[in-house]
Formats: structure tokens, C-alpha cells, sequence
């Protein structure tokens, strides 16, 4: 079976600073896997290069087989990568409701569609409802997405990750900055939003990635020192003192 | 070959001038991220002011306190027009400086009429300074470049070997950190947009005799200019030298050799049609080079942005 | 003026950075976005008014002006296609509808063809011309939004401009083109012959245009102008890319200003180089703005307002583009939503049923303020009078009074009527704001 998102010999150099030093990881479809590592890891970075906000330097990145090389953001997004971001992304002036509506255009094959109106359309209402609904922000609908509250507006933006149908769900630090109820009821929601669906997700709260993820990669330095089972994980003292170390040398 | 060497010394005038106006403009874009539209409207304005001087203490105290006076007017732009704008976005920015424009157009109309000034060349200036079979070079033109470089060395100078020009460099690529250690941002942008519009002032002061003090001078001049930055990188200082002497250069021999579309079209083997005169394309076949001279930089423009879209020294897509 | 209009703004907080699109918690701009209906009754009055408006001003002149207006509505509000709702500030818009305009005037003068061809259905072929320009130029000139595209368009304005008296043939060189628009297969016995019929003619490409622009706002490739205006990156995480969409508004926003064009072209018979130049560009960014980009209606307000202005103004006063240009300042600076914005303001304040506290105030403080700037125009017109004018023409007329411009009375008056209007002004500036918060708080809500 192809896996979902496949990465071989993937490097990335900024001048003479190399942040990706050779990454080779493979995410099976319908698995939840969680990217840790210290500050500075690279963690970002690799999320930039798989979605194609920068070329590789060297490297592959495959999805369901196919390569990515030279694709652009929204060739990507076509065949079925969504992603969201660690600085919130949304389009604030439009209103909750519309925000998820866009979201669902593409993938309801309306395309560059001048002969369809949007408002009468009950697939495109009923599904942005759909969504709404998923990410509790129905009472929200025609409010503009710039008022709502930090947390709304993550839930909202993993609303508009996941409303394209995309089968591989890329968050970015979904939970940066929440209160400790904020993040449980985003982590509930991710758990719900993505069942049955490939979720590829960097975060630094380990109370999350070990609840939700069913593997986890540790990047260190632009490396995966290891990658399994969250209790295999953990109890690699490799690990252990790679990642405090690093997590204690990029505190001082 | 003589001809060849007037053209170039008519070139690098232009190109010089042009030059006082981008290196003001690309800097002031560099580091605000707002493209000028008026800044030639501030040129206009140096003109003008010199002109009311020059009537009352003479040419050389216009050179001195007309740029002075454009300068403290620029810095007044951007502290009470252009701040209060840049919260709106750059869309607006832009919208501004353009309506600026139309405003000082008005305003030069309202205090001085439609009609050219008769500033002119100072007597002390009016000579010719040597002849080249036949061509004469007038000495003005050898001041204008002499005063050109040495506003060019001075400004390097400034740049690269102050304390100022470091911390205004910095500014450029990293207004936030520059902004956290301590130095006034806001200060240095209205400063540089001074020191921008003033040099506009000094270019308007000594190209007003030759080139014309009407209230058109500024859209004449001002769209070449944003010509010259884009086509040499918006933001690059050395662009901006390269774009102005290449536009200088180009539209001087374009326009003093008379190349005919037809030769060129001919020369590449394709027969003039026999029926010129009902041929549609008989306007193509007709142009000589004179013609379209003015309108080369534009060609040039749209050629760079479609196959360099960041110009020729760029370094940023912006 | 500046303290007035802060201080509106206050109630709703700090305003975002992209004021430029207008505030989003404006009841209008949800209703616009969210709601399954699209409202007919203002579509239904619009038409009507069209109808009616040449019973009520029925002397040519008059016709002359509603005919200018409305190509101006139809050119404005194309414009806005790409301003307002894609995010792209074009230099250079007026070639499209020039173009278009051209092209109509050539149809016209072939003879064979236009003599089968009923003439409202010339503005077509105009629109085809400018969408085919937009198609070529877009092509390269929409892969950025900003400056770039700002300076493509400036250059490629200046461009065509330029070309009209090298390209003879197409632009007709200095005297432009003409042609006569009564050779057209008379419609249903209608020739044109009259403004009035032009008037109609006019009248309903208006309508249809605004119409086709509307529904355009709501459609996909619509909706996702305003998302790449707003943040092109995630519009391209949503599977579209940033650039195609600009792409179709500014071909469809070519095709329109083409039908403004040819319009123009049936109005006036002629078409020279003025109608490709950077001012008339100018122009329509102006009166664009000036309406209002944020709402769709924004640029037909704009197009009303800045031909009366002009039609008006111009009559009285040679100094008329010097207050457009103030105008235009203060509104960039002051206003940047526009008279649209400055409208929508109100919603909420009568939403809540507050409007007549506002009442008072606003005479309190905008008549005086009105009256002092007349005040001050008046000097400035004084002040041109005295400085312009021939020896020994020393009379001028200011607001229908004659009076001698030497002579130090008129100018005491108007510093007087000025510095008195604006100081009322500024006096009950506080209270209107005061006003103001009073009228945008619900009741019994504490803010």
C-alpha cells in the first residue's frame, strides 16, 4: 500500500545554514502523527517544504505516491493536502460562515466558476453549515472571522483545513498559545474533525501529541532521531536525552 | 563617432537627472514599502521654488534653499499626510501620493498659471564649454553632471561610510530590530523622505532651465522615473543607476539617429508591401525611431517585468 | 474635521489595517455576504428611476449629464472589480474602456457591417475589445498584486496612450475617431437620431451591466477575488490559485470598462487620445474612491457625486480640479471608505432607532463647518482672482455677489465667515461625538 505523504533524502539549505539535514519519513493513510522537537528544530520549515511554500533543496516529497517536485500551493491542495498555520490564517473580513464557504468551492468542483451563484447553492450552504456545526461556530455564522476569540478563530481555521475534503490534514501547532480548557477543546476537535483521515501535525504540547498521535517523529537539528509509537517514544532514552537536552540547551 | 560622443554626453545628462529622482525614490520605497507617486510633483516644486528665489537673490541662493524648502515640505508629507495613511494599508499609500500629485499640480497652476517660467540658465553658466566638429557643449550641461556625481559620491558616502547610512541600511532590511535597538524608526523614515524629496528638489532646480518650469513638468518626468525603478529592481540603489543611464542613453540616440521601422524590417528580409497606404500595418512600417523614443522606456519596462518580474538588480519579488 | 471623523470611528473600536474594504462588522457587509436572497427591490427602483428620471429633468442638458454619469457608473464600477473587490490598483484602466471605445467608433465607420447592425448592440463589441486587451495584458500583469501590478498598469497606460499618434490607423493620430451613429439598422424605428433615445439606450446597458457585475460579486471566481484580496496565500491552500483568479476579475472587469467605452462612443461620436490618458485613469481611480470601494454601490454614488461636482463646479470656477484634488486628499486621508463608508456608518444608528438624536448635532457642527469652508474657498478663490487676473480687472464674482477684488473688504468678510463657520465647527465637534457614542450604544448596553 503507497503511504499517505512519503519523504526520501528531503534537505533544505537557507545560504550556508542547512535547517532539513536528510529527512526520510513515511505517514501511512489514516494515521495521526505528531512532529516534535525543540525550538528550532526545523519543525516549520519541514511543514513549509511538504506543502510547497519553499523548494526543497534536495529530496522528494510524495503523496499517495505521486511527487511533489516544482507543484505549487494550490496544485497540492488539489490532490488532496490541506494545511493550516502556526500564525492564525484566515480571511477576517469575511464573515464564519463564508470563511468555511470558500473552503468548500474548490472541492465541490465549482472552480473558476462565473455562472453559478453561490447563495443559491444548497450543497455549498448545507455543507459550510455542515462544518459549522463540527467546529461548534454555528452561533457564530455571520459574524466577521477577524472579531472572534483566539481559540474561535483556530477552530475555525481547522473548519477551513478540513473542509475541503482533503484526506491528509497538515495543523501546524494547532494549540500555540491556548489556555489549558482552550486546548482540550481543540484537541477534542481535531480528534473528531479527522477521523478516518491522514493528520500530519507538529505541536509542542506533549499533553496533545500523546493523546491524539498514533506515532510520533522526534526532529532534532534537522533530523528524525526516531519515530514510533508515542510509548515507544517516550521510553527511547535516546530520546530522552536528545530531545531534553536540546529542549534544556535551547532554554539557556 | 563624434556624434557618438555628443549623444553620450546628452545621454548622461538625462540619465544623471533621471537618477537624482530614482535614487530619492527607490530609497524611500526601500524602506517604507510605499512607491512615491508625487515625487516628481516634488521636483516640479524645486523648480519652482528656485524660480521665485532666483527672481529675488539669484540662481546659486535658489540652488541652496529651494531643495531645503522641497525637503521640509517632503518631510511634512510623510509626517501628516502618509503616516496617517500607512495604517490603511499600501493600496491607499498609493492612492495617496497619487492624489498628492494631482493636488500639486493644481497648486503649482493656482499660485503660478499654466504658463512656462522663464527661469533660465544663469549668465555665469551660459557659455559654451567646448565643441566637438560643430556640436557645441554648453557648460551648463557639464555643471548638471558635475552636481548630479557629486550628489551621487555624497549620498554613498553617506550610506555606506556613517553612522546614519548604517543605521538607515539596517532600516531598510529590518525596520522592527532597528526599531528595538533603541533608534527612532519613525524619525529616520520621515528623515529619508526629506533627504528623498529634497533631492528631487535639486534635480527639479537644475533641470528647470533646460528641460522647461510648466505644470506639466512633473508627469513628463514622473512616470519615466518609476519606469527607471522598476526596470532597475525596485529598492536597488545601483538599479536605479544603471535603469536611469540606460534610459538616458536609449531615448538620446534613439532620437538622434533616425532609424526607419522600414530599414530594420527590410534589413531582416521581409519586402515593403507595395500597397503601403491601405495596409493596416502601415503605421508599423512607418515608425522611425524619433518617434517612439519617448515611449522605448515603457517597452523596456514591460519587456523586463514580463521575463525579470523584479527588474534588473531586484532582489525581492515584491 | 479630522477629530469628527476619529471620533466616529471610535465607537467600533481599532479599526483594522484594510480599512480600504471597508468595516466588517457593518450590518451591510454581513448581509452581503451571508443571506440566500439577493435583493430585487433595489434592482426594481434603479430601473424605475432610470425610466422616470427624463420626465423629471427634461431640458437636453440635463440628458447630457445623466448620460455622462451613467457611462461613468458603468466604467466606475468595473473598476472596482479589480480595486475594491480583487485588491488591484490599476494606473491605467482607461485604455480598456478607450480601446472598446475605439473599436466601436471603427465598427461604426464600416459602413456595410453597421448598416445591419442594430446599435444597442454595438457596446458589445466594445466590451469584447477590452476583454481581448485584458486577455493579453493580464497575462502577465496579474501574477502580483501591489506595486507591481500598480506600475504594469501605469506602464502599459502610458503605453497605449503613447501609441495612439504612432498607431494612426487604429487611434486616428491627434484628431482621434468619429463616426456617425444614426448609420446603424434602425431598432424597432428608433435611429438615434435624439439624446433622449441615446438616453434609453444608455439607461439599459446600466442596468444590465450593473446587473452582470452584482451577480459576478457572487459567484465563485467572485467570491474568491475577495479571499485573494484578503490573503492570497490561503486562497491558494484552498485549491485556487491567487494569480487565475485575479486573472478573471481583471479580463471581466476589461470586458466591462470596453462597454463603458462603447457607450462613450455611441454618446459622443468621437473618440481621441484624452479617452487613454493617465488623467482620465486618474480620473475614474478618483471617482471610484471618492464613492466608496468597500461596497458594491460605493462607485455609482462616486460616479453621481463627481459629475455633478464637475458639471457644477466647472461652470462656476476655473480652480474646480484643484478642490477635486482636495477633495480627493481629505478622502484618502479622512474618509477612506468613501461616501459608501461614511453612509454605511448609519446602519447600526438607525438599526437602533437613534437617528434623530444625531439630527441636531450634525446641524450644529456640519453647517457651520460648511459654511466656513465656503468661506474658505471663497478666499481661495479671491487669492487666485488677485493674482491672475489681467491689470486693471479688478472685479470678480464670488457666490453671485460682485464686488472688487483690491479692495480690503471682501477679504475681511470672507477670513471672517471662515474663521467664525470653521471655529463653530470646532466648538461643537465634542458634542457631536458625544452624539455620536450616544447614538451607536444600544440601550441599557454598556460599552
Amino acid at each position: 500500500m503507497t503511504p499517505a505523504l512519503e519523504l526520501k533524502g528531503l534537505r533544505k539549505s537557507f545560504g550556508k545554514a542547512e535547517i532539513i539535514r536528510g529527512i526520510d519519513l513515511s505517514i501511512g493513510k489514516a494515521e495521526r502523527h505528531a512532529v516534535i522537537g525543540p525550538n528550532g528544530a526545523g519543525k516549520s520549515t519541514l511543514f513549509n517544504l511538504i506543502t510547497a511554500r519553499f523548494p526543497p533543496t534536495e529530496g522528494t516529497v510524495k503523496l499517495h505516491g505521486q511527487d511533489l517536485t516544482g507543484m505549487q500551493p494550490f496544485q497540492i491542495n488539489r490532490l488532496g493536502l490541506s494545511r493550516s498555520f502556526q500564525i492564525t490564517n484566515i480571511f477576517p473580513k469575511m464573515t464564519v460562515f463564508e470563511n468555511v464557504r470558500c473552503a468548500l468551492l474548490w472541492s465541490q468542483g465549482y472552480k473558476y466558476s462565473f455562472w453559478h451563484m453561490v447563495n443559491r447553492k444548497r450543497d455549498l450552504t448545507e455543507g459550510a453549515e455542515a462544518i459549522l456545526e463540527q467546529i461548534n461556530l454555528t452561533e457564530r455564522r455571520n459574524l466577521p472571522a477577524g472579531v472572534l476569540s483566539y481559540a474561535e478563530q483556530r477552530a475555525l481555521e481547522i473548519g477551513i483545513t478540513i473542509a475541503g475534503g482533503a484526506d491528509v490534514v497538515m495543523l501546524d501547532e494547532p494549540t500555540a498559545g491556548m489556555s489549558n480548557s482552550e486546548t482540550d477543546y481543540i484537541t477534542d476537535l481535531i480528534l473528531k474533525v479527522t477521523e478516518g483521515k491522514t493528520l500530519i501535525m507538529v505541536e509542542h504540547d506533549m499533553g496533545v501529541v500523546f493523546g491524539l498521535a498514533d506515532r510520533i517523529s522526534v526532529l532534532v537539528y534537522g533530523e528524525i532521531i526516531a519515530t514510533g509509537k508515542p510509548e515507544d517514544v517516550r521510553a527511547d532514552p535516546r530520546v530522552q536525552e536528545a530531545y531534553l537536552g536540546a529542549a534544556l540547551e535551547a532554554e539557556h | 563617432m563624434d556624434l557618438i560622443l555628443v549623444n553620450l554626453i546628452d545621454g548622461l545628462v538625462t540619465g544623471l537627472l533621471l537618477f537624482m529622482l530614482s535614487a530619492g525614490l527607490t530609497l524611500i520605497f526601500s524602506m517604507m514599502g510605499v512607491l512615491n507617486f508625487a515625487h516628481a510633483s516634488f521636483y516640479m516644486l524645486g523648480a519652482y521654488f528656485a524660480y521665485q528665489i532666483s527672481l529675488a537673490l539669484g540662481f546659486w541662493m535658489g540652488l541652496l534653499i529651494a531643495p531645503l524648502i522641497v525637503g521640509v515640505m517632503g518631510a511634512g508629507v510623510e509626517r501628516y499626510g502618509l503616516r496617517r495613511v500607512h495604517q490603511y494599508g499600501h493600496v491607499p499609500e498609493l492612492i495617496f501620493t497619487f492624489g498628492l500629485a494631482l493636488l500639486i499640480e493644481e497648486l503649482v497652476q493656482f499660485i503660478w498659471g499654466k504658463n512656462q517660467m522663464a527661469y533660465s540658465v544663469p549668465d555665469v553658466l551660459n557659455f559654451t564649454a567646448f565643441a566637438i566638429s560643430g556640436n557645441s557643449i554648453p557648460a551648463y550641461k557639464i555643471f548638471m553632471i558635475f552636481i548630479s556625481i557629486a550628489i551621487f559620491i555624497g549620498l554613498l558616502y553617506v550610506l555606506t561610510k556613517t553612522r546614519v547610512g548604517m543605521i538607515i541600511q539596517a532600516a531598510l532590511s529590518y525596520p522592527r530590530t532597528v526599531e528595538a535597538l533603541g533608534h527612532n524608526v519613525p524619525l529616520i523614515f520621515m528623515g529619508v523622505f526629506g533627504v528623498g524629496t529634497a533631492l528631487a528638489g535639486v534635480a527639479g532646480v537644475i533641470a528647470g532651465p533646460v528641460l522647461g518650469t510648466f505644470p506639466g513638468m512633473a508627469f513628463v518626468l514622473g512616470s519615466i522615473v518609476f519606469v527607471t525603478i522598476v526596470i532597475g529592481g525596485l529598492g536597488s540603489l545601483w538599479g536605479a543607476l544603471v535603469a536611469s543611464l540606460l534610459i538616458g542613453w536609449i531615448t538620446t540616440f534613439a532620437k538622434s539617429y533616425n532609424i526607419a521601422m522600414s530599414d530594420i524590417l527590410n534589413g531582416i528580409g521581409i519586402v515593403t508591401p507595395t500597397d503601403l497606404e491601405d495596409n493596416i500595418f502601415r503605421d508599423l512600417w512607418t515608425v522611425t525611431s524619433p518617434q517612439i523614443a519617448d515611449i522605448l522606456p515603457y517597452i523596456l519596462m514591460v519587456l523586463i517585468l514580463i521575463f525579470r518580474p523584479y527588474g534588473l538588480f531586484g532582489k525581492r519579488a515584491a | 474635521m479630522s477629530q469628527i471623523e476619529q471620533a466616529k470611528n471610535e465607537p467600533k473600536g481599532a479599526r483594522p489595517k484594510e480599512q480600504i474594504t471597508t468595516d466588517p462588522s457593518d450590518a451591510a457587509q454581513r448581509m452581503r455576504a451571508g443571506s440566500m436572497i439577493i435583493p430585487v427591490t433595489p434592482w426594481v427602483i434603479a430601473a424605475v428611476l432610470l425610466v422616470l428620471m427624463p420626465f423629471i429633468f427634461t431640458d437636453n442638458s440635463a440628458i447630457t449629464i445623466m448620460n455622462q454619469m451613467s457611462i461613468t457608473i458603468i466604467f466606475a464600477l468595473a473598476y472596482n472589480m479589480l480595486l475594491g473587490q480583487g485588491g488591484m490598483l490599476s494606473f491605467g484602466h482607461a485604455v480598456y474602456a478607450g480601446v472598446g471605445g475605439f473599436f466601436c467608433m471603427h465598427v461604426m465607420n464600416w459602413s456595410d457591417f453597421f448598416a445591419g447592425l442594430p446599435l444597442p448592440l454595438l457596446p458589445l463589441f466594445g466590451g469584447l475589445a477590452g476583454m481581448s486587451l485584458a486577455l493579453v495584458v493580464g497575462s502577465f500583469s496579474t501574477r502580483s498584486a501591489g506595486t507591481v501590478f500598480a506600475m504594469i498598469s501605469l506602464g502599459i497606460g502610458e503605453l497605449i496612450a503613447a501609441c495612439s499618434v504612432i498607431i494612426v490607423a487604429f487611434f486616428g493620430g491627434e484628431e482621434g475617431v468619429s463616426g456617425n451613429r444614426t448609420y446603424a439598422q434602425p431598432f424597432f424605428g428608433v435611429e438615434f437620431l435624439q439624446q433622449i433615445d441615446v438616453y434609453y439606450l444608455i439607461a439599459f446597458w446600466l442596468i444590465l451591466s450593473a446587473l452582470l457585475m452584482y451577480l459576478f460579486s457572487r459567484t465563485p471566481v467572485g467570491r474568491m477575488a475577495n479571499a485573494v484580496r484578503d490573503n492570497p496565500e490561503r486562497a491558494e491552500f484552498l485549491g485556487y490559485s491567487a494569480r487565475w483568479v485575479r486573472y478573471y476579475s481583471f479580463v471581466a472587469s476589461g470586458f466591462f470598462a470596453g462597454i463603458a467605452g462603447g457607450l462613450f462612443a455611441i454618446n459622443y461620436e468621437i473618440l481621441t487620445e484624452e479617452n487613454l490618458n493617465t488623467a482620465s485613469s486618474g480620473v475614474i481611480l478618483l471617482v471610484t474612491f471618492l464613492g466608496g470601494v468597500g461596497f458594491f454601490f460605493g462607485p455609482i454614488i462616486g460616479a453621481i457625486a463627481f459629475t455633478l461636482l464637475q458639471t457644477v463646479l466647472s461652470l462656476q470656477t476655473e480652480l474646480w480640479a484643484f478642490y477635486a484634488g482636495v477633495l480627493f486628499v481629505a478622502t484618502v486621508m479622512f474618509f477612506p471608505g468613501g461616501l459608501a463608508g461614511l453612509l454605511m456608518m448609519h446602519v447600526p444608528v438607525f438599526r437602533l432607532g437613534k437617528a434623530r438624536l444625531l439630527i441636531i448635532p450634525y446641524l450644529k457642527t456640519l453647517l457651520p463647518a460648511a459654511i466656513g469652508l465656503l468661506g474658505l474657498a471663497g478666499l481661495v478663490e479671491l487669492v487666485f482672482h488677485y493674482r491672475h487676473a489681467a491689470t486693471g480687472d479688478n472685479e470678480m464674482t464670488v457666490f453671485w455677489t460682485t464686488f472688487d477684488s483690491h479692495n480690503i473688504l471682501p477679504w475681511v468678510v470672507l477670513i471672517a465667515i471662515a474663521g467664525i463657520g470653521l471655529g463653530i465647527a470646532k466648538k461643537t465637534a465634542p458634542s457631536l461625538l458625544e452624539a455620536w457614542n450616544e447614538a451607536t450604544t444600544p440601550d441599557g448596553g454598556t460599552r
